[in-house]
């Protein structure tokens, strides 16, 4: 098949309105008789609210209300989730996070809002708190939810009551209790990935406004504008066909999970009750995206892996205890995905995976680019490197004999096809790579070192997602598609109109993805995540264009008089025989020569619903997600003796990616991948003080990577094994190379130096004392 | 406090708080959005602007400093007219693809046309240097490197 526009790197669709400026983010909108709302938090990580003192703050000019958990007229009892439901929009008697809001003010402009928020004073009983998820299911530790256990709650998710746990995941496979039956040699360790901060550059934003007809009209910076609808509906008690749920035309500043499901939407639509006919606006600043938003990560870990005297792995054991904040959100899948793809894309004959969603007094924990991979791999990467120096083997060939291949089952006892990709090659590439340039050997000044680890991620969706477009072909053979996707810098308007472009034959600029949703007008989406708008959306979008093609074909049939099957389409026209018909007058139907009219418009709908997806079994753990993404990281590192500064010279990443669709947004999203995993190897991680408020508020205290952290080379791979489903072939990519980055970082150092460390962060400081130790 | 200044090439009089920012008398008074703000404390550089032909941080400018300054934001270059040209360093971040979520953007072409304005011969270590303080969380900053060089491209070509 010879494609004409897939697969070029054609100039992004959003890039005028992003390089002047007009792109309209969610602060950017304007909007009449705009009210302020600003918030009290906590301050403090668990207590009891005894009395909220509001009089001197409602005294002050402009401030129109003040609501707190209890006057703003909620049911204690009615919570909501997605997966646990166990969250209020606000405080009613109890905070269970610093950041937790306890008091609202509407007013007339934010800088009244938040002078009136000084004034409010609160009575609290304190509790003890815990922050660390080990601790958090000790004997002993502080209850965070009296009522965990008696939540409404997902089946898959079953929480402990009188404990902190909200999820426990076991999965068993093989001799699953037994598994190191048959080994020679075994390797452990414990293992941290600390909470993480998203940082996308845009803070979140929601304002909210309720017409005179009882309409709720919402906009916000969110992944998952019908996931807001569900929850919003559930919640306030409104019919669906009330509630628009907009997303600014600009899309998102960024997102990566962390303005994915839900967050601020619910207090910003019920504080705009309050005050109807004005428009209600909410914008986080950066501090309160650290501390009252989601977080990611947040893993201790112990895992241990046992292998014959030959490298062939036996059995892999492992327990995960996730620091999930103080409600479970969507931590509960992330728990899940950490529990099962933590054996990375190795074949374990035996497995016995346990992970635990922990409730502490910390920010909730949300999606994060990446889901539960990063942390589980970044283990058995560790642990592989350990097993391969235990062996005396080189940790390459070790990773070769054991990747999964076609016939070998993962963790989940799913099989493995070839159509599934190619982890062998993208590793050899990797290897190949780094090897153009050698590695020079350490000197009076510095430690050089060479780190590899493999990756394999899945999507992570709910079993019915779907994503649905409306697709029409204009008069002038234009075409303009609404997509329920959000476009959050990853490209997704510009490489969706490629595949548009592509399936109809039009040239690109014929084609428009309308870059604004509304729950009310726009077709049904589950949710921006999990790399998944390629290729479901992309689906859609192709099965679309072919039911326009197939209406082209039909208003041709009246001209023609003719069985459509006898008629071809060729973009500009319809062909029959030697015979063509032009597609411009085909669009409204056909039209005999007397005026009557055959036919009908080019409008179409395209779905596409993930198959064969299920629900983990009960007893097993066993389940089906979707399809696999493999690849291959590595990099050469340098390490300064004197200061323990970590610098990254070359990395390499491959992944197959089925088939590239724009080479140029692809590796974009692999360069970023990369650098947030990089940051979270070496700097990033969100810190507490000792009376459990965070410290980590700004982005000088968090520090995430700038250009000088870039690596001086930077190499992406893509390797093309066709998903048999995909669009064109392709697969998910945009978070898998965030995955692997902390491990081939850390085995690097481990090369250059010897240390093997598996706790992150490894700041220069850490390093230095480290080296120091050793000495 | 009045304020008179000019931004964009026009005379702009305002009654302002002294310690107002640029920042919020951009977006909040002139609602010149294209300015962004991802801090509101100097630390990511999304909403650097020109003053007085210097990249500034338009969140650390108070209006009290502000007085007969000239300012220029990222609408002061951008075509008048739908299909108009763009600025040669807009039209850089497009060819490199150095845009992704867009949040960015405008506060690293400022810098460079700020950094240019000055020193239209910046060497690469210069680029690096007044790109330092802008944070990127989507590109990996790699192609907004190659976009900056291709902008100086651009411009010493006219």
């Amino acid at each position: 098949m010879s494609l004409n526009i897939v697969g070029k790197s054609v100039p992004r669709a959003d890039a005028r309105e992003k390089v002047t400026g007009t792109a309209l983010y969610i602060d950017d909108l304007r909007f009449p008789r705009t009210l302020y709302l600003k918030v009290l938090r906590a301050g403090i990580p668990h207590a009891k609210i005894k009395n909220i003192e509001t009089k001197e703050a409602e005294s002050i000019p402009g401030v129109l209300k003040i609501l707190t958990g209890k006057t703003i007229g909620i049911d204690p009892e009615h919570f909501y989730g997605t997966c646990i439901f166990d969250q209020l929009p606000i405080a009613f008697n109890k905070v269970r996070h610093s950041g937790e809001i306890v008091a609202a003010v509407i007013a007339e402009s934010e800088k009244t809002a938040l002078a009136a928020v000084e004034k409010i004073e609160v009575d609290y009983e304190e509790l003890p708190f815990v922050l660390d998820p080990v601790d958090s299911i000790a004997e002993g530790a502080p209850l965070i939810h009296e009522k965990n256990g008696e939540y409404k709650h997902l089946p898959t998710f079953t929480p402990v009551p009188n404990s902190n746990i909200f999820f426990g995941y076991n999965l068993k496979k093989g001799n699953y209790d037994r598994v190191f039956d048959g080994a020679d040699i075994y390797v452990e360790g414990e293992f941290e990935y600390p909470l993480v901060n998203h940082v996308a550059m845009e803070p979140h934003g929601a304002i909210a406004h309720w017409d005179l007809a009882g309409n709720l009209h919402l906009w916000s910076s969110t992944q998952a504008p019908f996931v807001v609808r569900e929850v919003l509906a559930g919640y306030l008690n409104l019919t669906m066909n009330k509630i628009n749920i907009h997303v600014p035309s600009g899309g998102l500043g960024g997102g990566f999970g962390g303005k994915s499901d839900y967050n601020i939407e619910p207090l910003v639509a019920l504080c705009a009750r309050f005050v109807p006919n004005y428009y209600l606006k909410f914008q986080l600043t950066r501090e309160e995206v650290f501390i009252g938003t989601v977080l990611g990560r947040g893993l201790k870990g112990y895992m241990k892996i046992g292998a014959k005297k030959n490298g062939a792995f036996v059995g892999i054991e492992c327990s995960q205890y996730y620091a999930d904040g103080a409600y479970a959100d969507t931590s509960c899948n992330v728990v899940l995905a950490g529990g099962h793809n933590c054996t990375g894309p190795y074949f374990f004959p035996n497995c016995n995976l346990k992970s635990f969603g922990v409730y502490t007094n910390t920010v909730p924990v949300g999606a994060m680019r990446g889901y539960g991979h990063p942390e589980g791999q970044f283990m058995v990467e560790r642990l592989i490197e350990n097993l391969a120096l235990k062996l005396g083997i080189d940790s390459r060939k070790l990773r070769m004999k054991n990747f999964l291949k076609p016939g070998d089952t993962n963790s989940l006892n799913q099989p493995i096809f070839e159509h599934n990709g190619n982890v062998r090659e993208c590793f050899q590439r990797v290897v190949d790579s780094l090897n153009e340039t050698p590695l020079p050997g350490s000197n009076a000044t510095h430690y050089y070192g060479r780190g590899f680890a493999a990756l394999v991620k899945s999507p992570v969706q709910t079993a019915n997602a779907s994503s649905n477009v409306f697709l029409k072909v204009n008069e002038d053979l234009t075409v303009s598609i609404s997509i329920g996707g959000v476009e959050m810098g990853q490209g997704a308007l510009t490489v969706l109109a490629q595949l548009a472009a592509e399936k109809l034959q039009f040239s690109l600029d014929k084609i428009r993805i309308n870059p604004e949703i509304n729950t009310q007008i726009t077709p049904w989406e589950w949710q921006t995540v999990a790399s998944m708008t390629t290729m479901r959306v992309g689906n859609a979008i192709l099965i679309a264009c072919e039911r326009a093609i197939e209406q082209f074909k039909v208003n041709a049939s009246f001209h023609f008089q003719c069985d459509i099957s006898q008629l071809n389409y060729n973009g500009k026209a319809i062909n029959y025989k030697d015979k063509e018909f032009p597609l411009e007058k085909l669009v409204l139907g056909y039209q005999y020569p007397d005026g009557h009219t055959e036919g009908n418009p080019i409008q179409a709908v395209g779905s596409s619903v993930v198959r064969n997806v299920t629900l983990p079994d009960s007893r097993t753990g066993q389940y089906h997600p979707y399809e696999w993404t493999f690849g291959a990281q590595g990099c050469d590192v340098s390490i300064e003796k004197s200061t323990g500064i970590i610098k990254v010279l070359h990395f390499v990443t491959a992944l197959d990616v089925g088939k590239v669709i724009n080479p140029a947004t692809a590796k974009g999203q692999i360069y970023g991948g990369v650098m947030m995993g990089l940051g979270h190897t070496l700097m990033e991680k969100i810190e507490y003080d000792t009376k459990g408020r965070m410290k980590t508020v700004n982005l000088r205290r968090y520090r995430i990577p700038k250009l000088s952290d870039m690596p001086e080379k930077f190499s992406c791979i893509f390797v093309e094994t066709p998903q048999p489903d995909g669009p064109y072939g392709a697969r998910p990519i945009a978070e898998h190379s965030a995955v692997a980055p902390p491990a081939a970082i850390l085995n690097a150092i481990q090369n250059a130096t010897g240390i093997s460390f598996t706790k992150i962060p490894i700041t220069s400081s850490v390093m230095v004392e480290a080296l120091s130790r050793r000495k | 406090m009045e304020l008179k200044f000019k931004v964009n090439g026009q005379e702009i009089f305002l009654q302002v708080n002294p310690n107002d920012s640029l920042l919020y008398i951009l977006r909040d008074r002139l609602h010149l959005t294209g300015t962004k703000n991802g801090c509101s404390a100097g630390h990511c550089g999304a909403c650097v602007v020109i003053m007085n032909e210097e990249a500034v941080k338009s969140c650390l400018q108070k209006a009290k400093r502000l007085n007969n300054a000239e300012i220029i934001t990222i609408e002061g270059l951008t075509p008048k007219e739908p299909s108009g040209e763009l600025h040669p360093i807009q039209q850089a971040f497009i060819d490199a693809t150095a845009i992704q979520c867009g949040f960015c953007t405008p506060g690293y072409i400022m810098e460079l046309y700020g950094l240019f304005l000055r020193n239209p011969e910046a060497s690469l270590d210069e680029i690096k240097v007044a790109l330092e303080g802008h944070l990127c969380r989507c590109t990996g900053f790699k192609p907004i490197l190659e976009a900056a060089v291709l902008a100086q491209q651009y411009l010493n070509k006219k």
